[in-house]
């Protein structure tokens, strides 16, 4: 394991963006209500660049963020790790459309795992009415996610390829 | 001694244009056939202040109007005493805050707005949160600055409501979306869409009777209860400023 994540300031300096657009919701980012998943546009090019064991941690610790400002039962840290581990296993991407796949397809996977909990959790109550929101929920992120990803995360990648050669390992 | 024969061309109808004579005929019939609306609504206007009765009544509205002004003071009291009996919540004017939404997260998974009012403002978790029109949500978590609202479409909130109209309790549940479901606990209830939903007297979340939403449709074949759609009153997509309603039991 490198120490990427203590080294790399500048980007761990935009990672208090997720906290905040989180917190803002932009209105105009929505659809039906649904934002974007913005974490996955942070972690996709940082675990790209910095190997699956960074993007692990680095998961785990925006999931634990984002559970403390949503403040429920369910919690938003598998997902995030799952995706954090499989972005860095991935390399280096050739092409912008892959960007839009990958993050739409880590919202895919953190929304179903928190639909999943949220499912469990309302067993007895009654979850049929709880699918079409979840659907909502899930293809409204997936869409906003791939579709802003190309230029969002591709921005971000430049970003934080720029401080890597700044500060090597 | 001869008479002599008028010339019937001097008369003045005569002279005048057929067309007068048509519409003063026109007129006449008028004033016939209307009954004399025109003449009534005049006089109407004309002898209101002279009217015998409208002192009288006025000095009887007045007095009504005390007499239920201390009915409602008797009730009121009767009410809280009762109600401190029951260790249920109530309100008062001066424990209301008010506070704009800095935050608002109304249509994904997290349906929570966040004010700008925390625990210096002696904001407390379980406060009840009104917007225009009713009901939005209970203050879930409070920092020093701010505290989180959980909307009553959150997926996570339970609240005890009541149909007035027939007196029927029922929980109202956020499934969410923009409308939660009301469950009665009680076949065969005469609920009609249009009801108006207030918070339960008997609960002890909430303080009671304020208006929550309407019943939207109503689903009688679910077993073993009966649910409703509730379309709320207050709508937290747009809502920028709220009152906190601080309970005490």
């Amino acid at each position: 394991m490198n120490f990427s994540l203590i080294k790399n300031n500048y980007s761990l300096l935009s990672f208090l963006l997720i906290p905040l657009l989180s917190l803002w919701n932009p209105i105009w980012f929505s659809v039906m209500g649904v934002q974007p998943y913005w974490p996955i546009f942070w972690l996709l090019p940082w675990s790209i660049l910095n190997g699956p064991i960074n993007g692990l941690i680095i998961g785990f610790i925006i999931g634990i963020i984002l559970d403390s400002i949503n403040n429920d039962i369910y919690t938003q840290v598998p997902g995030l790790l799952i995706c954090g581990f499989w972005f860095g296993k991935l390399g280096t991407l050739k092409y912008r459309y892959q960007y839009g796949l990958l993050a739409s397809l880590g919202s895919l996977i953190c929304g179903l795992i928190y639909f999943l909990q949220l499912i469990l959790n309302n067993y007895q109550k009654n979850p049929d009415w709880l699918f079409s929101f979840g659907l909502k929920n899930i293809f409204g992120q997936i869409l906003l996610t791939g579709l802003f990803a190309p230029v969002l995360s591709i921005c971000l990648y430049k970003f934080f390829s720029k401080n890597l050669k700044k500060n090597p390992f | 001694m001869n008479k002599t024969r008028r010339i019937t061309t001097s008369r003045w109808w005569n002279n005048k244009n057929l067309w007068f004579l048509l519409i003063f005929l026109f007129l006449i019939v008028f004033v016939r056939f209307s009954k004399s609306l025109i003449y009534r609504d005049i006089y109407y206007f004309l002898s209101k202040p002279f009217w015998p009765g409208q002192f009288q009544r006025e000095l009887l509205l007045e007095s009504y109007d005390k007499e239920l002004n201390t009915k409602l003071k008797q009730l009121e009291k009767d009410n809280l005493r009762l109600r401190s009996l029951l260790s249920l919540k109530k309100t008062t004017d001066d424990l209301k805050i008010d506070s704009s939404v800095i935050s608002r997260n109304t249509g994904s998974w997290w349906r929570k707005i966040i004010l700008n009012k925390g625990s210096r403002n002696g904001v407390t978790i379980g406060d009840a949160v009104v917007g225009p029109g009713g009901l939005i949500g209970l203050i879930d978590d409070v920092s020093i600055f701010t505290s989180s609202v959980k909307l009553l479409t959150s997926s996570e909130s339970q609240v005890g409501a009541w149909v007035q109209r027939i007196n029927i309790h029922g929980l109202i549940v956020g499934v969410g979306n923009d409308s939660p479901k009301m469950i009665f606990y009680s076949k065969d209830i005469d609920i009609k869409v249009g009801d108006l939903i207030l918070s339960s007297p008997a609960s002890t979340l909430l303080p009671p009777n304020i208006p929550i939403g309407i019943i939207e449709s109503i689903n009688q074949d679910s077993r073993p209860t009966t649910t409703a759609n509730v379309q709320l009153l207050a709508n937290p997509q747009a809502i920028d400023w709220v009152q906190i309603l601080k309970t005490k039991i």
